[in-house]
């Protein structure tokens, strides 16, 4: 039996538990999907308090709404995209950040500082660059990368048709790269130093 | 990666950045403080439903009486009407100030109104 299919079973067993009346069961749910549910929060906002603060209002309204879920999808599916919703529309209540993408810090010149740490900088920037997309553009980012690159999967959490999920992406990535014009560079770069390590 | 395959330096830089995400860990509380939330929860007592069966008559009974004295009224106006005489009514110069300031208030209420029934609407909405 499969990782993924194990835990599957065992949402499963717990879920009827749940169900049944035995509320310690839903402690199994949690444990298993605190860390996926805390960190998809956190690339919503980038901010830890807050992430598990939304990640633990996810968890109370599928406690709410479990005898809702009518298993025609997985557990997990259906956890993630109640759990977008929280997000979502907390994120459109209390906005994380203010300030427009124009305005978005440039990463400081990597020839002043050890190249590691000043990619590290600079890819702390680009992360925090999404959260000022617009949300129509911001959450197919966030969901695309959440979901390891998976298109339909993150079309599925936002119940939204894939090629919608696919143009918004594309035109995030554009907004992206003009902001930061210099990624292609940095992408050069990043090619020789591994061909010279490789050499 | 499904059929996301890009060629452009720019977007297989920002793949690399984007995808490679340290990974949080919950807090060591997290679990525990989320349990305390649903224990509270599951030992609340279930909200009272509404008593449909026993508000219903009531309700009935008070939707009559509300047209039963609507349609009076109306009654009661057209036979008035064809019995007075068209002519303007006559406020004396005293009652218009009062009158006005009367109506500023009503007009400042129902404006009140309106925008407390349009804000909770959009807080519905967007909540």
């Amino acid at each position: 039996m499969t990782a993924a299919g194990k835990s599957e079973r065992e949402d499963l067993a717990d879920v009827d538990l749940v169900l049944a009346g035995d509320v310690r069961a839903f402690e199994g749910i949690v444990r298993r999907w605190q860390g996926p549910l805390v960190n998809m929060a956190w690339r919503y906002c980038r901010d830890r308090s807050r992430a598990e603060e939304l990640a633990q209002e996810a968890f109370i309204r599928a406690w709410r709404g479990l005898a809702q879920w009518r298993r025609e999808s997985s557990f997990s599916t259906w956890l993630f995209a109640l759990a977008a919703n929280v997000y979502r529309s907390d994120l459109k209540r209390f906005p994380t950040v203010d300030v427009p993408l124009k305005d978005a810090p440039e990463p400081s010149h990597p020839a002043r500082q050890h190249h590691a740490l000043a990619a590290q900088a600079s890819s702390d920037v680009v992360r925090r660059a999404v959260l000022a997309l617009p949300l129509r553009y911001r959450e197919p980012v966030v969901l695309f990368y959440f979901h390891e690159m998976d298109v339909a999967a993150a079309a599925y959490t936002m119940k939204l048709p894939e090629g919608t999920v696919k143009a918004r992406l594309s035109r995030a990535r554009a907004l992206l790269r003009r902001r930061f014009p210099q990624l292609e560079a940095e992408h050069a770069a990043m090619q020789f130093a591994e061909k010279e390590v490789e050499g | 990666m499904n059929d996301e395959r890009r060629t452009n330096p720019g977007d297989m830089e920002l793949d690399r950045i984007l995808a490679a995400e340290e990974p949080l860990i919950p807090s060591s509380g997290f679990l525990a403080s989320v349990m305390e939330r649903v224990h509270e929860e599951a030992v609340a007592p279930a909200p009272i439903p509404f008593p449909w069966k026993r508000a219903l008559p009531g309700m009935v009974f008070a939707v009559a009486v509300l047209g039963w004295g609507g349609f009076e009224l109306a009654r009661a106006g057209v036979a008035a009407m064809t019995t007075v005489p068209l002519t303007l009514p006559q406020i004396s110069a005293a009652m218009i100030g009062p009158l006005q300031q009367t109506g500023w208030v009503a007009g400042a209420l129902a404006v009140s109104l309106a925008s407390w029934i349009l804000s909770r609407r959009m807080v519905g909405r967007l909540g």
